[in-house]
Parts: C-alpha cells; structure tokens; sequence
C-alpha cells in the first residue's frame, strides 16, 4: 500500500518535472531565480521547529516574509493558494559549513576553483565576492529542501570571511542573507608527519614526527596566531587614533589587519576549524584568552570538551557524520553519536555536510542519521534550521516557520529528513523556485532516448 | 596476571563473542515476526525466517525450531536481505599496481587484510557481501575477488567460493592520468595519455591473449614442440574471451562505456558491469541491448570533470530500460548508509521501492554471479540478512543484527556490551611491560607498505593520486 | 692498494687485540657441557684438534699434547646460531638523493635496491635477481662480528638488505681470515622479501606477488627447455642463458629452500599460499604471528626463523596523544608467546636476531620465550641444532658431538639467569675470549653496530668531540634538521639527539681514533626504530652515516661556538 503511495507520488512528480522543465528550460545554465507573490499554504502539517507543529495549518508568504502561521491565519485576497492536504511545511534548511559558489569542480577544472587563497593570512578574502550565483550546485541543493548556506573560504591560516547566502539570486547581492557573516580559522593543530598516534607513516606523508614537537609546534603557532591578532588590535587603534589627530603619523594600509578588526574585538564570530579534542580545548582556551566570539567546525571529538565548549559559549557546527571514526578501536558508531553527545551535554550545535557544495544537498540525512543514533527526530531538525541560524547569528530572519521571518519555506510530502521525501514546493525570501536543476535537465534530455 | 587474563578471555569469548558459536552455524536460527523485504518476492508481515546450515530453508508464518535453535524475535522489525556493495577496495592492502597499462596479473584476492576495522563497519551498515576491486589506475587493472565479510576469520574464508572470477578495466581520467602533469626526473609518462590510447592498449591486450591461445592451442594439438610460457597476464584475458571471467569496467563518460561494450562485441564477450557510469543514463538503451549491468553511485557527482554531467536520475533511467543497476559505495564510509543511498532512487525519478532495495541486493548479486545463494530472501538461499529497527529507507534506521548464513557478525547490542570487555582487555594489556614506555631495544620489522583507510577513502573516486 | 693496507693493518690490530691464538688443540675441562643432541654432561671434558670435536665425554681423557682449558664448572653449548641476519656485508648503501620520498623507511629500501642495482645482463630488475648469491659480498674482517660472537654467537646465516629477492644465503663462522674458510655453506637457501621497486613494477604488493608468480613459472618452464634441449638439441631453438631464471630452477623444484620474510599475520598467510602454489620448501622467517598458523604450518612442513626482536613500547606517552591501538598492545603481548606455540605444535623454529641492533637483545628475548611457556631445551635447541637441521648442516654442527665443528660457547652462570657472561667462543676450534664489557651499567657487551676500538685505545690519543652540533640528516624526501649534543669522558660518549622525529639519549657512545659512534631510537611511521651513527670528525665539522633496518643515510654536523 505505501509502496503503491510512493509509486504514485514519484511518477506524478516526474511528470510534474518534465513539465516545469518544459515551461521554463531555455537551456541556460543560469539558475532560475523563481517568481514573487502572495503565497498562501493552505491545510498543510506546518512544523515551525521554533514551536509546536500545527496540524491543519495554514502558512502565509507576503512580500519575501512569512506573514501569517496558524490553524486559523487568514489567506489575504488575491494570495496564490497551494492546497497544502497531506504535505508539510518547514522552514527552508541551513547548511551552516560549505563553500558553496566557490568550486565548481574540484579536480581537472582548476579554473572554476576559487576557494583558496594563498596568503597565510586572507582576512580580507570575502566568499560573498566569488560565489558564483549560477553555480550548478546551487539549484541542485535548493530543490532538495536546502535554501541557505554559509559558504566560506579554507586556503591559509586564516582562511576569510564566510557568507551566508540564500540559494537563490542573480547576483551575489540577491543572495546575502549576511555578507560577511564570520571569519574563518584554520586553526593550528596538532598533526603532522605521517599521521596520528598509531598510524602508519607512508603514503604521501613524510617521516612521522614525534607527538611532544607536533605539540610545540603547534603551540608556537597559535603563539603567532595571538601576535598577529594583537598586530590587527593595534592596527585598528592607531588607524583611530590617527582619524582623530591628523598630526599623528599616518597608518599604512593593511586590507588584513582592517578586515579582522570586528572578528578580534569580539563583534563578530570566528570559525576555528578544530576536530581532536586536544584541537578543541586549544581552541576555547584560545576564545577566553583573546576575549573573542567563537565557533567551532568540524568537531569529531567535542564531546569530550564539552565543559570548556560551554564554559566558553562556543557553538560547534558538527561536520562528520559522513566521516570514518577517528581511530580503530573507537566504536563503529562514534560519530554518529556527536550530536546526540553534545546535546545531552547542553552544547549548541549544528549539523552540517562541511561539503565543498555538490552534496550540499545531503544535509538532510547527515541530520537523519544522528536521528538513528540518539538524537531525537526534532532535535535532528533543529541541528539543520534553527539551531545553525542561532549559531550564524541569523536566528531572527531564518531558522524557523514564525511570523516576520524571511519566507524561506520548504513544502514536502513527508518527513523533510527522509531520502523517499519528495519536495513539492521551495521559497526562497518569498520566491517561489522552480525545481529544475542542472540534474533535472540532464534528466529531461535523455530521459526518453530510445 | 595470568588468572586474570585466563578470565578476561573467558568473558570475551562468552559475552563478546563475534566468534561464530559453531553449533549455531551448522544449527537453526529463527527469525520471528518481521516484516520481511525480501527483494524479490515483495514485502511480507508478521513472517517468519527459518535457516538450517546457513541457508534459508522455510519462509512463512508461524514456523517452529528445534530445540536448540537460536531465535530472533524481530516484532515490529524489519528484516532484509545482506547488503551487497559492488565496487569496494576495503580490507585490501594493496589497491593498485600502476606501474603499467596492463595488470591483470594481480589479483587483489591476495591483499586481503581480515583485520581491516572498516569490514566490521560495514556489517554495522548491513553490508554482507561485496565485489574488491583493484584500482583504476590502468586501462586492465587486477583481478577481483567476491567476499562475504566473515570478521573474525582468516582471509580465506572471506571469499565465496563458487563466484564467478572478475577483473577491473578502467577508462577515462584515471587511467590517461590527467592530474599528472609533469614526471619525476628520469621518467617518461606512461602510455596512455589519452582516450584514444586506452581503447588501444586494451585492443592490443586482447589481441596478444587470442595469440597466447592460438599458441597453447598448437602446442596442445601437438603442432609445436616447445611449451609456451603461462602467462599471468594473459591468462585472465583468455578467461574473459572465453566467458569465464567477468569485465568490471570503471568508467564515466558515456561514449567511452560505449567503446568498451563495442569493443567487448568485437571480441565476442559481454561486458559485466560498467562501474560509475555516471552518464549510462545517456546510452541506457545501448548497455540494455549489450546486457552489461551497471554500478553507480546514486548522486555523486562533479568532484571531477568526468563526473560533471551526472543527475541522480541515473539510476532511474537506467531501470526504466530494463538494466540492471545497482548502487555502490567505493568508499568505507559510504559503504555503511547504502540503504539510504538505495532510498533516494525512490525520489530521484520514483524507483518502486523493491526495485531500490534490489540495486542494493539482488541487482550487485546478479552483477557479481552470486545471485543463485544470496542477494534477496528466499528458500534456498544462504542467510545473510539483515534485522533493522524499522523500514531501512528511513533516515532513522539502522542494522540491529548483521549475519551471514545464519551467523551473527555484528549484534548493535552485543557491541556495546563488548566496549567495556574492550576497555578491561586494554587495561590489562597496559600493565604489562612490553607495553609500558618508555624501554629501549626491539625494533618491530617494518610492515610492508600497505595503504591505511584513510588514504583509500581520499583515493576513491580518484581524487588524491588518479586511483581506484 | 691504500686501502688494502689499511686492511692488513685491521687484521693486524684484530691478532694483537683480539687475544686469540693460532688454532690449537684444547681440552676443555671442567665443563657442564649441554650437547643438545643428547644428555647434558653435568661434569666433562671437551678436546678440540683441528678445528673439529675429537671426543667429549664425562671421563674423556685429555691427551698428553693439547692445551688444557679448565672453564672452572662454566656450561659449555654448541654455538650459537643467528639463523638469518646480514652479517659480513657491508654498511648498506646509501640512496641517491631524491629517491626514496613517499612510502617511507620500506620505499627508502627498495631505493636503495634501485640504487645499488649493478649493471647486469639480467632481463630483470634490479630486486628481481635470484641470482645474486651474498657471498659474493661477504667480507672477513674481525671488528663486525666481534660484538655478535662475544654474545655467544658462532655462526650465523646471512643474507643481503634489499630487493625482492635479498640474495641467495649463505651460511658462515664468525671468525676466519677469509671467506673461504668461514663459510660453511653456500647457497643455503633463496630469499624473498615481499617489498615493491619503486617506480617500476611491481609498484604494489600486488605486482610483487603476481612479479613472483610469474618469474616461478618462467622458471619452471626454463627448466624444462633446459633438459629437453640437453636431450635433443637438434630442432629446438636454444633456451635463453638467464642467470636468474636458471637460479629459480632448483627452487621451483622444490630442492632449493627458499626464506620467505614474513611477521605480520597477512604476510604469513599470503607466504604459505604462495609455497603452496609452488610447492616450494619453504621457511617463514620473522613469524611474529606465526602461532596464529600452527596447523597450516605443521600441514605445510614450513620451519620458522623466529625473529628475536620482540616488539616494545620505546616511546614515552605523550599526554594528548592518542592511546596505541588494542592491535599494538595485543601484538605485543603476543610475540613471545609464540615460540612456546610453535613448540607445542612440534614445528620446527630456530631463532633469528629479526634486524634488532643489539645482539644481546636475541639472548634477552629467548629467555623471554622460556618464561612464556618455551621449554630451557628447546630454546637452547632454536639456537643450535634446529638450524643446523634446518640449513641441512647438523651433520656437521648444531650439537656437540665428536666430528663435529668445534663451534662452542662457554658461559658462566645460567643462561637463562640474570647473571651469566659468555667468557670463552670456539670457533672452527679457535678460541676467543671477549673483553670484559665497559659499556654503561646494565648492558652487555657492546651492540654490534657502533662498537668500536675504543676499549683499549689510549684516551689521550683520542680526538675531543664533545660539544653541541647543529646536524642535518639527509634523510630522502626530507632533510631532518636537529641538535645533538655529546659530552666526552674519556673514550665514553653520552648526550642527546633532538630532531623532528623527537629528541632522545643516545647509547653506547664511544670516541673513535677519527671520530664517534653512538646508537639510538626514533619513533618512526608508528614503530621505534633503533639507529646507529658513525661518524669522522674534522676541525668543527662532522660527517657520517645513520645506519638502522630502514636504510642508511647520511648526517653531517658543525659544532656550535
């Protein structure tokens, strides 16, 4: 019987498809930036994430915003009805560690790579400049339910400034949700050589090196992460000081220096990349020293730090739940359990693919799968809305089903985590999207060749 | 400290035991009240699963065991068939050997490693069987070998014993090399270097094996005096011409999949699987008519030019000419969440869901030769199966029991009770002094140089090093 | 010609030093004598003529012309056998700059095979010649095997460092003016190595064994054209002159015995299906987990050549650093079991010194095996006469019998005590009296490597090479950087060597005439490897080797002002 159901659902969204590529394929590889209105979904299960589900509901979309959310919210005249009978709404999900729009493809096509930069410090290198709005990964990502991401840059120490974009716009300015939303850190950790602890020297790494120096030398480094810091501290009042008195030498200009100063004022948040515990606690203990906003990335081993995590109010945007365990002996399941850990363990918390961008699109079922290990279904919903809109600082506009908010909305036939979920409709600041994508089209073309 | 010792193995073998009990191996094990995927005959509820000496040997409602028999009680469960994953380069400890264009005298049934963690990973995902392969470093890579993964038993034991033979080809990037840009001082680069070239080696390659016949032919038939040599290389290609060997063809744009099935026809065999595909759905009707199967990936794409113009719809598309397809991992962490991979073939075009389970059982059974005692529940079938919390397409499932002809190989309750046996067996251990720091002398012998999985998982699909 | 001086003045320096006499006839007297093939003798006599055991017995008279030797209630053994190790080559050599690079101390190896590669008519790589026979490059020369006789060692089986196929072994005394009179068999047995050729095929263990696989069949075949060319000529092109293939031929016949090096359980299994392949005579050498195989073993007819380098933990534990696996900690536990498996399965095992730098860890670790279930006999046995059986030689030694070579060691207390010294070796009948150990407390004699004349030379005459050095360690693929610092006491040397790889004590410092030697350990690609450094000092600057199982290399130093 359900078979039947999906079977039904799946060749009516294929026929669906093909008419939509139909209508709106002109060939292009420019992503459709959909059309506005007054929307008004009507008779649907509303699951706002920030508060209860709302069976029956109705969720209002007005001027990019989300007017109206109830079981008994008023459709304005003239809204655009979508019968919303036995599909469900949820907000638009948030891949909170990508570098989207910034490599097309990673390998044999260098030239549409722009994600590195060479310096060792590109504080000033901004995603928001080279994210490219007709990336291909990015209707492939929306039309699976996925409607904002941070995408940030990761060649260097420091690494430069994230975004958080919405998955929709001609250009890069349609799209900031935050332009620059955070910077992002490499930060020095213990590892070197040919590996960890019990690894095997060999393939591609040189000679392995002895723990105690990989310690030092790692310490030595965040000693001149510290200083450079400092560096940008002091750049940041003498460029004031000379603002006020012209009589004072002049500051010379260094782009670096300048763009860190609301990242090393504690202003805005700074993404560490960190994943072994040793990593992590050298991280937060980095955060207190230098009285800053912290966020870590990656995070394979943060439950075990989570009393310096919280002690030190830094989120962690967990990113391996597509990862191997770290070592051998550590149960099968040892990254699966992260969330579920550090939920138990009162750490804020995102989960995120840490994708590069092309499997962006699998968001949803890195937080499924932390869903089979521990962590409550709502909570695994949570790890992929609000919980990284909280983290990102976008909390207010993005994140939830809530009146005000950008209508960034996700409507679907069944649970928003589930593989077999077909999305019906996609919004995008109050845009309706077409689900065509790059693997639509594919699709569409060679779909009936005989 | 012996005592203690002599103890703690007792509990291991007793509490932790993934050592098969062999009375249980050769016993009843009954699986009760499930509801039941079978993969080929639909899905059955409230069913139950009888198996005797490995193989299924009752499915229906009601059934009854000897004593004796080890029951499963599966209410509210679901139960499917053994995972199989046709293209995987786990527990080997050599992948590639890509000094030349031409390897097929390698055979990575030699390079199994049984200690290798990421099998018991596998059977965690419900993974039972699956196809090794050699890399993709050249246009006729190695032999492969078609394991059941036994964890805990000597490497022989791994590989079933009446799979047909296989061997890996591979085309495209990888093989011409193209992120090799420049070559070490006295090095030249290794022919070929282009799609052109590759078809080439591989022609040549055959042509020498119908020679390498002809020749053992005349000597058989008394026309010669000399025996020729036997030839490592050319043996397995004699096999393939003669049907006996099946051709996993690593690939990913469509015309040159194309190019091999036409080749494989001018020498009058059929192709196996073509292995990626990413663009088979562009010549879906050619591979039905050649009747190769393929194996891909379910969605991944783009991380290199070749694998720019795939859409998920592969699969789909691919079914709906009648090919059959199945959904592979080429990856130790991909290989344990193929059942969502499987899942997503449902959305991405509207795959039946038995005919999604099949792309992750019955179809890579049928693509390695295997499907007459695995690959979907049936009578007479060995059990390998698989008991799930619930429906394994959904994000929130995962394998309670793993076995394989009625053994158990991973029990998710029994491994968490083995943690603490683990962490005694590792306290114990840490108190003797060989394992104390620091002492100063013995120098272990240097381990052959064997790829670690992490290395293997970077290289699947060819990123770091052109490989696999 | 100036270095053939310089090396009548050695063995000159070697007669003066060494204390040995011209062979004479000996009575040894006094003696609890373990003859191994038969019952120990609590209280008798031993009489050597000739190199060889003219009697033993509990009332063996002692004839009226020998030199009567009274060891005063000393045990004497037969010899000692090191069944595989590489003594009598030289250093090895060092890689051409540039080679080596990823796959570590194994891929710096096989370069070195590469690089040592001689120019050859063979049709096979170089790493790929069975062919080569290690005689070859054996040289007599007292100073390398005096550290390993003064262990009680009096034989050893040896073979080359590097390729695929180390060489053909052969079997040697450790003392002898010339190799012709130290051997005692050659060719032993053939020897392989499951390593790759970087660069080349076989790249892989892969390619290795189907590289293997295939040169067995050719060889097979070469001996088949060979016999029927020998029978009929006439019609039949003639059969290629291959050095290598023809080495095979006895091999593939099964009448060469070929050393498969294998420790770990893969290599092992894959070892014994290869031998089964080929039904070769076969012997595992290393066979760390070879208790893992006692019935393939036992089913197969393989002996082992049990290494006697008994992994240990060497490096201190960092407290961040990850635990070590449960597999290292189980291996560990596990290798001096194994002697007492492969007993109890009457396999047949000799033991071996499995590349460890200090020879007295060999001896160290076969009392180890007797405290992990191995019987004192059969321990005594893996040393003396289960490898003269093995190499096919017990006619001729392993126990102490009349006619047999007078190979015999005499220690005082009990082997398989703490307090014991090897006070007297025979070999060939000649007697050789170590010195007395003047190494840190603790130790024993000398370890092989860096031992030196520094013993009896006069300090005075002996260069000051204390002091602080920047070095640079011209390790391939990466040039290690690091200090080291020495301080001189007399011709005694301690300090430390700091480089990436970690900064540990050295050991066994000695002052030579020109310059130092010392020993150490590094942790390495997860595995602490001992090195030894020798090195010349001249004005402020040093230059040398670093020697240890995963190649040599060279390091040179300036010392700080």
């Amino acid at each position: 019987m359900k078979t039947m159901r999906r079977i039904l659902i799946s060749f009516s969204l294929t026929s669906l498809l093909s008419l939509a590529v139909f209508a709106q394929s002109d060939g292009s590889q420019q992503n459709k930036t959909g059309r506005a209105g007054t929307f008004a979904i009507v008779g649907a299960r509303v699951v706002t994430v920030s508060g209860a589900v709302i069976e029956n509901g109705t969720v209002v979309i007005q001027n990019g915003k989300i007017t109206a959310v109830g079981a008994g919210a008023s459709v304005p005249s003239g809204a655009e009805r979508i019968d919303g009978k036995g599909l469900s709404v949820y907000p638009g999900m948030i891949d909170s560690s990508t570098s989207m729009g910034l490599s097309e493809i990673g390998q044999g096509a260098n030239a549409t790579v722009d994600i590195a930069e060479i310096a060792g410090n590109n504080s000033n290198a901004k995603a928001i400049t080279a994210v490219n709005p007709h990336s291909s990964h990015i209707n492939v990502t929306r039309v699976n339910g996925i409607t904002t991401v941070m995408s940030a840059p990761i060649g260097g120490l420091i690494t430069g400034q994230g975004t958080v974009i919405n998955l929709n716009g001609s250009t890069q300015a349609d799209m900031a949700v935050e332009s620059t939303v955070a910077l992002v850190i490499n930060f020095p950790r213990v590892a070197g050589g040919g590996g960890f602890g019990g690894g095997f020297g060999g393939f591609g790494g040189g000679p392995q090196v002895d723990f105690n120096e990989l310690v030092r030398r790692r310490d030595t480094a965040v000693e001149e992460l510290k200083k450079t810091f400092a560096a940008a501290l002091n750049h940041a009042k003498a460029v004031e000081a000379y603002a006020k008195d012209k009589s004072l030498p002049m500051v010379p200009t260094n782009l670096a220096y300048e763009a860190m100063i609301p990242y090393v004022r504690g202003e805005k948040p700074i993404v560490f990349t960190a994943e072994r515990e040793r990593d992590i606690k050298a991280v937060a203990k980095f955060v207190a020293d230098m009285k800053i906003k912290g966020i870590v990335v990656g995070g394979q081993e943060a439950w075990k730090a989570t009393d310096e995590l919280k002690r030190n109010n830094i989120p962690v945007i967990f990113t391996n739940i597509y990862s191997l365990p770290v070592r051998d002996d550590d149960p099968y399941d040892s990254l699966f359990d992260v969330p579920s850990k550090l939920q138990a363990a009162g750490v804020k918390f995102a989960i995120s693919t840490g994708d590069v961008g092309a499997e962006a699109r699998d968001l949803p079922y890195h937080a499924g799968l932390a869903g089979s290990h521990g962590l409550s279904p709502e909570e695994a919903l949570k790890s992929v809305t609000l919980y990284p809109a909280q983290i990102l600082g976008v909390s207010d506009r993005l994140g939830s089903i809530e009146v005000g908010k950008m209508a960034n909305v996700v409507v679907s036939d069944g649970d928003i985590l589930d593989p077999r979920t077909n999305i019906k409709h996609v919004f995008i600041n109050g845009r309706l999207i077409p689900l065509t994508s790059r693997h639509t089209e594919l699709f569409d073309s060679f779909k009936d060749r005989k | 400290m012996r005592r203690v010792l002599t103890l703690f193995t007792f509990l291991l073998l007793t509490v932790a035991a993934f050592v098969p009990v062999s009375a249980q191996a050769r016993g009843e094990v009954l699986i009760k009240n499930a509801t039941v995927l079978t993969a080929a005959r639909g899905t059955l509820e409230g069913t139950d699963i009888l198996i005797r000496g490995g193989k299924i040997v009752r499915i229906g409602k009601g059934l009854t065991a000897g004593s004796g028999a080890v029951t499963f009680d599966a209410t509210g469960k679901f139960v499917t068939p053994g995972i199989i994953d046709a293209h995987s380069h786990t527990m080997l400890s050599a992948i590639n050997e890509g000094s030349l264009a031409v390897t097929s005298m390698t055979d990575v049934k030699e390079m199994l490693d049984p200690t290798d963690i990421t099998i018991y990973r596998a059977l965690a995902g419900g993974v039972t069987s699956a196809l090794l392969l050699h890399g993709s470093a050249n246009p006729i890579g190695g032999q492969s070998a078609t394991v059941k993964f036994k964890w805990g038993r000597p490497a022989a034991d791994y590989l079933i014993p009446d799979a047909p033979l296989g061997i890996k080809f591979a085309l495209g990037e990888n093989v011409k090399r193209s992120s090799q840009t420049q070559t070490q001082p006295g090095q030249t680069f290794r022919y070929p270097r282009t799609r052109m070239g590759t078809m080439e080696v591989i022609r040549d390659a055959f042509r020498r094996a119908r020679d390498y016949k002809q020749e053992w032919d005349d000597f058989r038939a008394k026309k010669t005096k000399v025996p020729p040599r036997v030839d490592e290389e050319l043996q397995p290609l004699v096999e393939i011409l003669e049907g006996k060997r099946i051709v996993h063809c690593h690939g990913y744009r469509s015309d040159e999949h194309l190019n091999i099935l036409r080749m494989a026809e001018e020498f009058g065999f059929r192709v196996g699987t073509l292995q990626h595909g990413l663009e088979a759905y562009k010549i879906a009707p050619e591979i039905a008519k050649h009747g190769a199967g393929v194996s891909i990936f379910t969605d991944s794409w783009s991380y290199k030019l070749e694998a720019y113009d795939n859409t998920p719809y592969n699969a789909y598309i691919l079914w709906k000419n009648g090919v059959t397809v199945s959904i592979n991992s080429d990856s130790d962490e991909r290989m344990r969440r193929l059942n969502l991979d499987a899942a997503k073939t449902m959305k991405f075009g509207g795959v039946p869901e038995e005919d999604a389970l099949k792309m992750i059982t019955l179809n890579p059974a049928k693509q390695l030769g295997i499907d007459k005692r695995t690959g979907s529940i049936e009578q007479g079938k060995d059990g390998d199966i698989v008991i799930w919390n619930m429906h394994p397409f959904s994000p929130y499932s995962h394998p309670e029991i793993t076995m394989i002809e009625g053994e158990v190989f991973f029990d998710r309750s029994r491994d968490k009770l083995n943690r603490a046996v683990l962490a005694k067996e590792r306290e114990e251990l840490e108190k003797l002094d060989v394992n104390k720091a620091p002492g100063s002398g013995g120098t272990p012998p240097a381990r052959p140089a064997e790829r670690r999985i992490k290395e293997r998982d970077e290289a699947d699909r060819g990123e770091i090093g052109g490989d696999n | 010609m100036k270095s053939k001086l310089v090396l009548y003045a050695f063995a000159a320096i070697g007669i003066l030093f060494g204390g040995s006499a011209f062979a004479q006839s000996y009575a040894v007297t006094n003696a609890r004598i373990v003859t191994v093939s038969g019952a120990t003798i609590e209280r008798g006599t031993i009489v050597i003529r000739d190199g060889l055991i003219y009697a033993v017995g509990a009332n063996t008279a002692v004839p009226a012309d020998v030199q009567v030797f009274d060891v005063g209630g000393a045990t004497v053994y037969p010899g000692f056998i090191d069944s595989l190790s590489n003594l009598g080559l030289a250093a090895r050599p060092t890689p051409a700059p540039g080679q080596g690079g990823p796959g570590g101390g194994q891929a710096a190896a096989a370069a070195a095979a590469a690089a040592a590669g001689q120019p050859s008519n063979s049709n096979y790589p170089s790493g790929l010649r069975p062919e080569y026979a290690t005689l070859e490059d054996i040289r007599a020369g007292e100073a390398q095997f005096e550290a390993t006789r003064n262990a009680g060692f009096t034989t050893a089986l040896s073979t080359g460092r590097t390729g695929i196929f180390t060489g053909q072994s052969a079997l040697i005394n450790l003392a002898g003016d010339n190799v012709s009179v130290m051997t005692i068999k050659s060719p032993v047995a053939m020897h392989v190595a499951f390593v790759t050729i970087p660069g080349q095929y076989p790249g892989s263990l892969l390619g290795t064994f189907s590289a293997l696989r295939q040169m067995f069949n050719d060889a097979k075949r070469h001996g088949e054209l060979l016999k029927m060319y020998a029978q009929d000529p006439k019609g039949m092109r003639r059969p290629a002159d291959d050095k290598s293939l023809e080495a095979l031929v006895p091999v593939v016949n099964g009448q060469m015995p070929v050393i498969l090096v294998a420790n770990r359980e893969n290599e092992i299994e894959r070892a014994l299906n290869l031998a089964k392949e080929y039904n070769l005579k076969a012997i595992i050498a290393g066979g760390q987990e070879s208790g893992k195989f006692v019935d393939r073993l036992k089913t197969q007819n393989v002996p082992v050549l049990l290494s006697m380098n008994f992994p240990k933990r060497t490096a201190a534990a960092a407290p961040d650093a990850d635990p070590e696996t449960l597999d290292t900690l189980r291996f560990r536990a596990e290798v001096p079991k194994v002697a007492s498996k492969l007993a109890a399965a009457g396999i047949k095992f000799a033991f071996q010194n499995g590349g460890a730098t200090n020879v007295n860890d060999f001896v160290a670790a076969a009392v180890k095996s007797t405290e992990n279930g191995l019987s004192k006999d059969a321990a005594v046995r893996a040393m003396t006469l289960s490898p003269a059986e093995i190499f096919g030689i017990s006619d001729r030694m392993g126990s102490i019998e009349t006619g047999k070579i007078a190979n015999l060691t005499v220690i005082k207390g009990d082997l398989f005590g703490t307090q014991k010294t090897v006070t007297h070796v025979f070999v060939d009948g000649k007697l050789f009296e170590p010195k007395p150990p003047e190494v840190p407390a603790g130790r024993g004699p000398g370890g092989r490597g860096p031992g030196g004349p520094a013993a009896g030379a006069n300090p005075a005459a002996l260069p000051n090479v204390g002091g602080t050095y920047s070095i640079n360690i011209a390790a391939p693929g990466q040039a290690l950087a690091g200090t080291l610092s020495l301080t001189q006491q007399g011709g005694q040397l301690t300090g430390t060597m700091t480089t990436e790889l970690g900064s540990g004590p050295i050991r066994d410092g000695r002052v030579t005439q020109n310059g130092f030697s010392f020993a150490g350990t590094v942790m390495f690609g997860g595995q602490s490897i001992d090195f030894t450094v020798q090195a010349t000092v001249t004005g402020n600057t040093f230059s040398g080797t670093v020697d240890s199982p995963q190649g040599a290399i060279p390091i040179t130093g300036t010392k700080n002002p």
